[in-house]
């Protein structure tokens, strides 16, 4: 376990120090990040216009799933983007036979090898959020925030899960790249409480994809509305798609042949 | 025939055999990517999200919200998505790729000018994402019952010359943020600012009438509710004539106001040019 630190520290020790180099890139990131959440709270405000709820939260409470969305989309910037969906890559030019040689867990290796500062901005932007509308919550109590905390790491498992199943089926569709945008279409859906959506945007964005349990439940839990039922259901979630997809990248494996043979 | 008109007829024929090959060439190459452009079309999903948002909130105000019902905000969402499917454009992200890897060389020495071969692909693209397009629209109005999405073959006759207008804007914008990457490096970021304000701005988020009104009247004047919010009104028969011919009218004035200035940067952009290596 300490070596798969070490070697974490190293791969990002490097990442970093090349992105570094570009230093005109934080700004207009930030500008981008920036924009981005005013357009979010902006388009929150035009929902809840003129004091009238949103699926039943208010506009602080539901400023709160705006973070916890904000903080996701943070973690695919910096962790996912980079790393997974380089898999496609690997998989056509052939690279991966590398990673596959290595004396090292290829999942850890393919999971963990860059990292993108540059969206930083996003997690901090997230946390900001949700520290905000907290401090405006007097619902928000210290349980309640111990639990989101763990429900937000299962929304991250859940989130790397599905990202990596989908980058998984490189090994198949070669041909299909840009497979993740498919995902984070629907995962927009995520900035919404998902009582705002009529019953069958419920059930879509429950269980079809599961993006309340990755927003949505972790700001119930923060603001006091938790319950027990939803929170076990997301960190359910989380483990059994972390399993499914170690599976489902094993049974991939063997299906590899590597390129032009 | 006189001489001078023979060299005009040489001409179109010119251009019709170039625009057949353009065509014949970018549609083979836009039907093997058909799978990724149907993922692309299905990413696109944010005025469908939008939609079932909005008539949520309006069954929990008791059915409607400003004149706008279940019915109403199906017909206008659908209509948006149709819109924004139909203006898609990528030139910015292409031009940079071509200016900063170097590929721009060749196609300069090519007796066209480049912006063609873009044209050619976003137009040809259209005929592959279209039918996909077509078989949700259809689905779409089965699935919510009522959809008030105009049978007027006027409304879509209409909707079919404003579309190819709001398109033009989008890509002639693209084209002005491709040219910056003549000047800096990044200059996709630019298009992401454009992304988010389109995404927010164009009316795939919200019909403009519930923008506070202060909001609104700056939104008017900026190109962005020419490209999904007023097809979509037209397509869903909710404007007046008058209004209509206002519309059209300020949309092609955006398109030639992009045009004009996508081919002043470019002048200028050309001759700061010096490809990789030079």
């Amino acid at each position: 376990m300490s070596r798969h630190w070490q070697l974490i520290k190293i791969f990002y020790g490097a990442s970093i120090a090349v992105q570094l180099e570009y230093r005109v890139n934080f700004v207009v990131n930030l500008i981008g990040s920036l924009l981005t959440a005013i357009g979010s709270l902006f388009g929150l405000s035009i929902l809840i216009a003129g004091g009238s709820s949103l699926g039943g939260w208010n506009q602080t409470e539901a400023i709160v799933v705006v973070g916890v969305f904000t903080l996701m989309e943070g973690f695919m910037g910096v962790f996912l983007y980079p790393n997974l969906n380089k898999i496609g890559e690997g998989v056509r030019t052939g690279s991966m036979d590398f990673t596959l040689l290595k004396p090292l867990d290829a999942q850890f290796l393919i999971s963990s090898r860059d990292v993108n500062i540059l969206r930083v901005a996003d997690l901090l932007i997230g946390v900001g959020l949700i520290v905000y509308a907290s401090l405006k919550l007097s619902s928000v109590q210290s349980p309640g925030i111990l639990i989101a905390v763990l429900l937000i790491l299962a929304g991250f498992a859940s989130i790397y899960s599905i990202w990596f199943m989908l980058c998984t089926t490189a090994f198949w569709w070669v041909g299909v790249e840009n497979i993740t945008e498919l995902f984070w279409g629907f995962f927009r859906a995520g900035q919404f409480p998902v009582t705002a959506f009529p019953g069958w945007g419920r059930i879509l964005f429950t269980f079809v994809i599961p993006v309340a349990f990755i927003t949505t439940v972790p700001a119930e839990a923060l603001i006091g509305r938790g319950k027990l039922e939803t929170a076990i259901g997301a960190l359910g979630v989380a483990v059994l798609l972390l399993i499914v997809s170690r599976l489902f990248w094993k049974f991939a494996l063997k299906n590899y042949t590597s390129a032009s043979s | 025939m006189k001489p001078e008109a023979r060299i005009e007829l040489g001409l179109l024929e010119n251009m019709w055999r170039k625009s057949r090959t353009m065509f014949a060439l970018w549609f083979a190459h836009m039907t093997v990517y058909r799978a990724e452009i149907f993922i692309w079309m299905l990413s696109g999903v944010v005025p469908l999200i939008m939609m079932s948002v909005w008539i949520g909130k309006a069954s929990a105000n008791g059915g409607t919200l400003e004149k706008f019902d279940a019915a109403s905000f199906a017909a206008y969402f659908l209509a948006a998505w149709v819109s924004q499917q139909l203006t898609v454009a990528w030139v910015a992200w292409e031009m940079n790729f071509q200016i900063r890897q170097g590929e721009l060389s060749s196609r300069l020495l090519r007796p066209i000018d480049p912006l063609w071969e873009h044209v050619f692909r976003h137009f040809t693209e259209r005929f592959v994402r279209g039918p996909f397009i077509l078989v949700f629209v259809i689905a779409g109005t089965f699935v919510v019952p009522g959809t008030k999405l105009t049978p007027d073959v006027w409304h879509v006759l209409e909707f079919l010359l404003v579309i190819h207008l709001a398109f033009l804007i989008r890509f002639l914008m693209q084209c002005c943020v491709g040219t910056l990457s003549f000047w800096f490096e990044n200059a996709t970021a630019f298009d992401e600012f454009l992304y988010v304000l389109q995404t927010f701005l164009a009316g795939g988020f919200a019909p403009l009438e519930f923008y506070p009104p202060a909001i609104r009247a700056v939104v008017e004047w900026t190109p962005f509710p020419y490209m999904v919010y007023y097809p979509a009104k037209i397509l869903t028969g909710t404007l007046t004539p008058s209004e209509t011919w206002r519309v059209m009218l300020i949309t092609l004035a955006w398109v030639l106001a992009f045009g004009i200035l996508r081919s002043i940067l470019w002048r200028f952009g050309i001759k700061k040019y010096g490809a990789v290596g030079a």
